[in-house]
């Protein structure tokens, strides 16, 4: 069986995002890939974040639970589900920005309307997300196994 | 390592505030057992415990499970062990079953924590394959004897302390493949003697 990759990419501050994107990760591993976790770092100055006890809080826990992408997650990904909050995509563009290089020619699966980043940043879009981010995970994850296999 | 059904046992030592971030399994038996300290666990099925010894917790990973587990304190450290089986069946739902046990029903015998049973002799956390784990503690010279059922194999893992298997001294941190052979006899040894993990594997 050929082994698929995904690396699950997403911003969230209150972790309302946060449970799509485990819910995409855990349909990634119902379809038998393996997956790496990654959230993107708050571009929100400190005094910003600390002012908002909600975010704050959720922050501490998501910092202990989740590295920020690297370099070599790119690189080891088959396909990169990015998951962010349709009206806060400052962090994403960002990142689609600076791995630019890393993602050339991944597949790639979106959450909400940052699809033509997406592929402005190299990445094809294998699908978009639906309302049941388990069975999209599972599905994008098994189109990329069926497209790796060829 | 991968001894029978046994993948994986890992002797852990987390620092305080320290521990293994969200990560996912699939069709893996994980069962942990805390010796010293707290373990915080959270999960994609909304689960979140603390884990403390003297408590068992096993979780079938089945069709995929994303959790992560911190040491529950900023201070002390913890000191727990996690073993891997792998499963006699695939594509389970996942589950996870947590209990509690006095201490004294792992003194100078055998506890079961995890098994096949549904219906076990004492309550211990259901597991998709032929396998058991026991711990106990046991006191400097007392001894207990398992038999072994013709043809199914053995795995002891000395927790804490000093224990002496079938004659060999085994010390915290040693494990021990056994095959063909009729009977465990364990004895507490050293100044406190040992507590210890025993895996009946087919």
């Amino acid at each position: 069986m050929t082994g698929v990759n995904v690396l699950v990419v997403f911003y969230s501050r209150y972790g309302k995002t946060e449970k799509e994107a485990l819910a995409a990760g855990v349909g990634a591993i119902q379809a038998r890939a393996n997956i790496r976790l990654r959230r993107l770092a708050d571009l929100a100055s400190l005094e910003t974040i600390q002012a908002d006890p909600a975010w704050r809080e959720n922050l501490e826990r998501m910092k202990k639970d989740y590295i920020a992408p690297r370099e070599v997650d790119a690189h080891w990904a088959d396909l990169v589900i990015l998951a962010a909050p349709a009206h806060r995509l400052e962090e994403m563009e960002r990142y689609l920005d600076s791995a630019h290089q890393d993602l050339q020619g991944k597949l790639a699966a979106v959450f909400g309307p940052i699809g033509d980043q997406a592929t402005g940043a190299g990445l094809t879009l294998v699908t978009r997300a639906e309302e049941d981010a388990v069975g999209y995970g599972r599905r994008a994850a098994a189109e990329a196994r069926a497209r790796k296999a060829i | 390592m991968g001894f029978r059904a046994l993948r994986v046992l890992n002797d852990d030592r987390v620092a305080p505030g320290r521990g293994f971030g969200a990560h996912g399994h699939r069709d893996m038996e994980i069962f942990t057992y805390v010796l010293e300290g707290g373990l915080a666990h959270d999960d994609s099925t909304g689960e979140h415990h603390v884990l403390r010894p003297n408590e068992i917790q096993a979780m079938s990973a089945g069709t995929g499970v994303i959790h992560s587990e911190f040491n529950a304190s900023t201070t002390d450290a913890v000191h727990l062990l996690q073993v891997w089986i792998l499963p006699s069946k695939e594509d389970v739902p996942p589950a996870y079953k947590q209990f509690a046990y006095d201490p004294s029903e792992k003194h100078n015998r055998l506890r079961l924590l995890v098994g096949p049973d549904r219906n076990p002799p004492e309550p211990a956390a259901f597991i998709h394959q032929d396998a058991r784990a026991y711990a106990s503690v046991l006191d400097r010279g007392k001894t207990i004897e398992q038999p072994i059922t013709p043809g199914r194999h053995s795995w002891v893992h000395c927790a804490q302390g000093n224990i002496v298997l079938n004659g060999h001294a085994m010390k915290e941190g040693d494990g021990a493949a056994v095959s063909n052979e009729r009977a465990l006899q364990i004895a507490g040894d050293g100044a406190k003697g040992g507590e210890f993990l025993l895996i009946d594997l087919a």
